[in-house]
């Protein structure tokens, strides 16, 4: 517009300049063009600066003012129309790279300019609100992720995930010690089934598949074995439980094998407890009516002058005390033989005699080897006992080794410690001597191992063994509070190591037998029935009435009505109801002339309570409850 | 030297600076690029760009009409 205004102009100019007009018209003409050039330039500095008041110049100038002022205007709005869109596209970009922290400016003159400035900001801050909620619901999920795994680790039983194609996905520390691998090389790489024994295979793919269909299907908890990395195999309870939404399970894995062991030993010390009693019991009964026996016989014999009937009643007295010697065996197996007289004895020295004096007899493809520390061991044990024993073991190992083989005597001082006490429970820590007999025989399966200390167990040939040969042995060695272990393998071979206590430990088992009877009144509280029968069949053995009582409360009861009759109370610690402390506090309190002693399981220290350990030998108990039912107060 | 030579002359403004816009994604930081305008109203433009976007003038010259500005991004 400006350029045809100065077109027009200059064509007004060339007429003007030809009329007579004064040299200011042509001035302000001149200043005309100028500034309309410029403004066609886009440039709103020029101004005309000449005044006149002649009429259609004034118009012309005062047009060109106006005209001036509209373009800068415009000018100036297209500008800051540029400007702010510029810094809001930086703004957005920036935005879209990443950068929150930029904010567009809402201080644009131009009405639009800021309103966009405005909504950039409110969709950003809408979005850094959403960024800031999705990072919330991470950082929790992230957590709970976190939490799951530390209790997955730390719950101190072995845990593994399993995916449904059997592939291990997860494990914890505690599983990696199980089977022997690191949680690298199991991950994704281990099936589950490479564990299991073939023989539970079947079963566990089972299982696995069932659980699968539905969890119910299969057990939730059950026991099976699992084999580690060096193939050994071990019995463990096994919890599994589907992961919600997946086709995943999760196992929690328990070691039994040692629970299962120290299991076994209890039910075979118990039973061998129980044989001990009856046993015991028979061969009393049967020495009983021996005697009769032998002494009517003798007493025919005496009578007797026909040398062939003389014959017969010595050949009944021969089997009378063949059938003695039987009972007498029966007897040390329960215990109930008089402890002979013992010696102290040097083993060291012993052992190398007995070596020399078995020699002989065993045969000559059996070599006996001897495995005697330097220093020399004593120990004060009965030698007709001890020959008992080692002939016994060591016949044993003859006949396991029909083809010759080495048989060894070994002889050692051991301390048994704590750790060795929580895998025999019923070994108490100690200084011990172990005598062992090893051979190089037979061996034994695990069947006839649980069986050989039974009276009259024997898998020889009818004839040939009695069974009683171990069953003496365990008997002996239980009289003088040791114990005996065997470790054996079908074709290897067999070792039975003895554990002896030294004489500290026993003072109180060689004891006149007569000074342990009694004849007060003894209330036994223990809620086992076996345990409760145990102890008063011991007791009544020995001359003491007994009264028992299943629990606290019940032996309150019969306190109360009996508090002149009974002396003593043998209270077990643990029982359902009132416990075993506050039952004698309880009974102190009725009498504070009945005597108390509390059964524990295991050894424990109680201040103001006499204690005994159920392991306790029937010796060691009736001495301590004699000496406390002697002691004046 | 510049990294890069805009020359926006015969564009009227506010064409240049709204050019440069559209290019300066394709900038990188730090990157110096010079800038030439005649456009009466370029100087002015330019300033209030660089202000705006904090960006720093390192140098304006003028060769005729020509205005020569040199930027750092
Ligand atoms: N060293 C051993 N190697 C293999 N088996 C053994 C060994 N010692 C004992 N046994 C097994 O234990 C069983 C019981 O042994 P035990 O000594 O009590 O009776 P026995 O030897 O059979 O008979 P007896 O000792 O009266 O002659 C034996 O029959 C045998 O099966
Ligand atoms: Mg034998």
């Amino acid at each position: 517009m400006a350029k045809y205004l100065c077109g027009s102009l200059l064509n007004l100019h060339c007429s003007i300049e030809n009329c007579q007009h004064g040299e200011d018209f042509i001035k302000i003409l001149h200043q005309c063009i100028s500034v309309l050039e410029s403004l066609s330039k886009g440039d709103t500095s020029q101004k005309v600066t000449i005044f006149t008041d002649k009429g259609c110049l004034k118009k012309l100038v005062d047009t060109i003012h106006r005209l001036t002022e509209e373009v800068e205007e415009f000018l100036n709005l297209n500008h800051e129309l540029a400007i702010g869109i510029c810094e809001h596209f930086d703004v957005l970009r920036k935005l879209q790279q990443g950068d929150y922290s930029v904010r567009a400016s809402e201080d644009s003159p131009v009405e639009i300019v800021k309103m966009l400035g405005q909504l950039i900001n409110k969709q950003r801050d809408r979005f850094l609100d959403y960024i800031e909620r999705l990072k919330e619901q991470h950082a929790e999920i992230v957590h709970s992720y976190e939490q799951q795994n530390a209790i997955l680790s730390s719950v101190g039983v072995a845990i593994v995930v399993v995916d449904e194609d059997m592939t291990i996905e997860f494990v914890n520390k505690e599983l990696e010690d199980l089977v022997g691998y690191s949680k690298k090389e199991l991950e994704g790489k281990f099936k589950w089934t490479d564990f299991v024994p073939e023989e539970l295979l079947n079963t566990m793919i089972e299982y696995h598949k069932l659980r699968r269909i539905s969890p119910h299907l299969a057990p939730r908890q059950y026991e099976a074995k699992i084999k580690d990395r060096e193939g050994k195999i071990k019995d463990v309870l096994i919890n599994v439980a589907m992961i919600p939404y997946t086709k995943k399970s999760i196992a929690s894995i328990i070691d039994i094998s040692e629970r299962k062991k120290i299991q076994e030993q209890l039910i075979h010390s118990h039973k061998m407890q129980a044989l001990g009693l009856l046993s015991g019991r028979v061969a009393h009964e049967f020495n009983n009516i021996l005697s009769g026996i032998l002494g009517f016989a003798n007493l025919i014999e005496e009578k007797i002058e026909d040398s062939l009937i003389k014959n017969y009643s010595r050949k009944i007295i021969e089997a009378g005390e063949r059938a003695r010697d039987l009972a007498k065996n029966l007897l040390t197996f329960s215990r109930k033989e008089a402890v002979g007289e013992s010696k102290k004895i040097n083993l060291s020295r012993y052992l190398l005699e007995f070596a020399e004096f078995i020699r002989p007899i065993i045969g000559r493809d059996i070599q006996v080897k001897l495995k005697i520390p330097e220093d020399e061991i004593s120990y004060r044990i009965d030698p007709s006992h001890l020959e008992v024993i080692l002939m016994n073991l060591v016949t044993n190992a003859r006949d396991a080794m029909p083809d010759g083989g080495t048989l060894t005597l070994g002889l050692k001082d051991v301390n048994l410690d704590m750790d060795y006490y929580y895998t025999h429970p019923l070994v108490k820590p100690g200084h011990y001597v172990a005598i062992c007999v090893t051979d190089t025989g037979i061996g034994m399966d695990k069947e006839t191992k649980e069986r050989i200390f039974e009276p009259f167990f024997t898998t020889k040939p009818k004839g040939k063994g009695t069974g009683l040969g171990l069953s003496t042995v365990f008997g002996l060695i239980k009289g003088y509070g040791g114990h005996i272990h065997v470790y054996s393998e079908p074709g290897k071979g067999t070792t039975f190591k003895i554990y002896l206590p030294h004489e500290e430990k026993r003072d109180t088992l060689i004891i006149d037998r007569k000074a342990l009877k009694g004849d007060e009144t003894i209330l036994v509280v223990d809620d086992d029935e076996q345990i409760r029968r145990y102890f008063s069949a011991i007791l009544k053995d020995f001359g003491y009435s007994v009264i028992e009582a299943s629990d606290g409360f019940e032996a309150v009861n019969i306190v109360e009505d009996n508090k002149e009759l009974i002396s003593l109370c043998l209270v077990d610690l643990v029982m359902p109801g009132i416990s075993g402390i506050e039952t004698v506090k309880q009974i102190r309190k009725i009498s504070d002339k009945i005597k108390t002693i509390i059964m524990s399981g295991h050894p424990i220290d109680l201040k103001e309570f006499e204690s005994i350990e159920k392991t306790i030998s029937a010796d060691e108990l009736l001495y301590k409850i004699r000496n406390m039912l002697d002691k004046k107060e | 030297m510049a990294d890069r030579v805009l020359d926006y002359c015969g564009l009227k403004c506010p064409y240049p600076i709204l050019k440069l816009s559209s290019q300066y994604p394709n900038f990188k930081e730090g990157e110096i690029i010079e800038v030439i305008g005649d456009c009466p109203t370029f100087e002015k433009d330019i300033k209030a760009w660089c202000q705006k976007l904090g960006k720093t003038i390192i140098n304006m010259e003028k060769q005729g009409d020509k205005l020569k500005v040199t930027i750092r991004i």
